[in-house]
């Protein structure tokens, strides 16, 4: 059963390293107002800002060209990096990007790598804990919003998603619904449902 | 104006008994731009509270490499009581209580996991009955774990006040203004750490104890609304539909 936590709520009574819980006289508890599954014990977090993990693929703004690189706005507290030594290609002020986190220092330098230009469409911003819903188990969500859609949609970590083409409109709809209801249980049915009503209209 | 009485046939002036709250609401996410917001009333208190971040701190030279810094700005508005209170900007009071409240915060909030960044609280009291600077503690308490940033605890904070040789949980304006004593407690309810504690007035040792008593016994209501608030915002709205 899955319930909603707040910040110093007990989640174990044993010491446990969770991600978003700190430990305290051998218990452990929530730091954070997030879901907690007492069967698989996991703390998920309801809101909070994107912090840039390596290997994560971001979808990134160009804020500044500079000699050596570019710093890109990745929708997160600290800036990204990417070198112009890692890029095939020159980039302006305001492209948008897909890149890959390289690496992230002790003081949250973020270095991208990988970037590749997203040209046309549009893109939306959720929040970054909403993302894993909008994904779905195995790709779910996504590869039905994009089959209802027959939109190009790229999912970046940071909770920017980039829409091309299709029934573009309607892909931003089912986004913004799953991020609405992303703390709900059978979501994927009623996104189904959902999709299903407004393609058949 | 001439003293009020505040005690009458051992209750208070406004009927309430010596360990009685005012009626206290909190709402949770009222604002759309804000990452975190929470909204409270308590008795004739209306306060809003606001938290941005972790976010680029502003200026760069307040930054640490080890934490997030933590700004507080608490302003009382202009009409928030029949005496005027500045047409704008803080004044020695307001910047006084922003910074105690920035104190409070920084001692549950796990600034380490956000280096080089700056959470911003802001607390607008649109009305004020007394006891404002608890109520905004208990409602930043709520939008800061409504904006997702990691903390200890769930702070909640109660002023008990002196009133001739009586002591009374919650004081309102005018026992505040005529009574004895007041001092405002914010208290971390998981381990039941004090957070803030000033006083104005005298209190002997064994009214400082009592006084205690009745707000460690106040402090578990306080904080059961906080957690009701957050959890009501998120509960399953099934009848809303799309957008």
């Amino acid at each position: 059963m899955t319930k909603i936590v707040v910040p110093g709520e007990l989640v174990a009574n044993s010491p446990q390293g969770m991600e978003f819980a700190f430990v305290e006289n051998g218990k452990t508890y929530s730091s954070i107002l997030g879901l907690f599954d007492e069967a698989n014990p996991k703390l998920i977090p309801l809101e909070g800002a994107y912090i840039p993990v390596q290997y994560d693929i971001v979808v990134g703004i160009i804020e500044e060209v500079k000699f050596a690189g570019y710093n890109v706005d990745i929708n997160s507290p600290y800036k990204g990096f990417l070198s112009a030594k890692d890029s095939r290609y020159e980039y302006e002020l305001g492209d948008v990007i897909s890149a890959k986190v390289r690496e992230v220092d002790e003081v949250k330098n973020v270095d991208l790598e990988g970037a590749r230009k997203l040209v046309g469409g549009e893109i939306l911003e959720i929040s970054s804990a909403k993302i894993p819903r909008v994904i779905g188990k195995k790709n779910s969500m996504l590869d039905m919003i994009r089959a209802a859609a027959r939109s190009e949609i790229f999912v970046g970590k940071n909770g920017r998603i980039w829409v091309k083409g299709g029934n573009s409109a309607l892909a931003v709809r089912a986004v913004l619904k799953v991020e609405k209801e992303a703390h709900t249980t059978g979501l994927t049915e009623r996104i189904s449902a959902f999709l299903n009503e407004e393609v058949n209209k | 104006m001439e003293k009020p009485k505040l005690l009458i046939d051992g209750k208070r002036c406004d009927g309430r008994a010596m360990n009685e709250l005012r009626p206290l609401k909190i709402q949770a996410g009222v604002l759309n731009k804000a990452d975190g917001s929470a909204y409270i009333e308590w008795g004739g208190n209306k306060i809003l509270a606001a938290v941005y971040g972790p976010r680029e701190c502003i200026p760069r030279h307040h930054a640490s490499p080890y934490r997030a810094v933590i700004h507080c700005r608490y302003l009382m508005a202009s009409f928030s009581t029949l005496d005027e209170h500045g047409r704008s900007g803080p004044n020695r009071r307001s910047i006084e209580v922003s910074k105690v409240i920035k104190e409070v915060f920084e001692n549950v909030v796990v600034t380490e996991k956000f280096p080089k960044t700056a959470i911003d609280i802001f607390i607008e009291v649109l009305q004020a009955d007394g006891g404002t600077r608890c109520a905004g503690i208990t409602a930043v308490a709520v939008a800061l774990a409504d904006a997702g940033i990691p903390m200890r605890d769930l702070p909640c904070a109660l002023a008990v006040g002196k009133i001739e040789n009586e002591i009374v949980v919650d004081s309102g304006k005018l026992e505040d203004n005529y009574g004895d004593g007041d001092m405002p407690i914010a208290i971390a309810p998981r381990n039941n750490e004090i957070l803030l504690l000033q006083m104005d007035g005298m209190f002997t040792k064994d009214e400082l104890r009592k006084a205690f008593e009745l707000a460690y016994a106040a402090f578990p209501k306080i904080n059961a609304l906080q957690v009701e608030a957050l959890r009501a915002h998120y509960a399953v709205k099934k009848d809303e539909v799309g957008l």
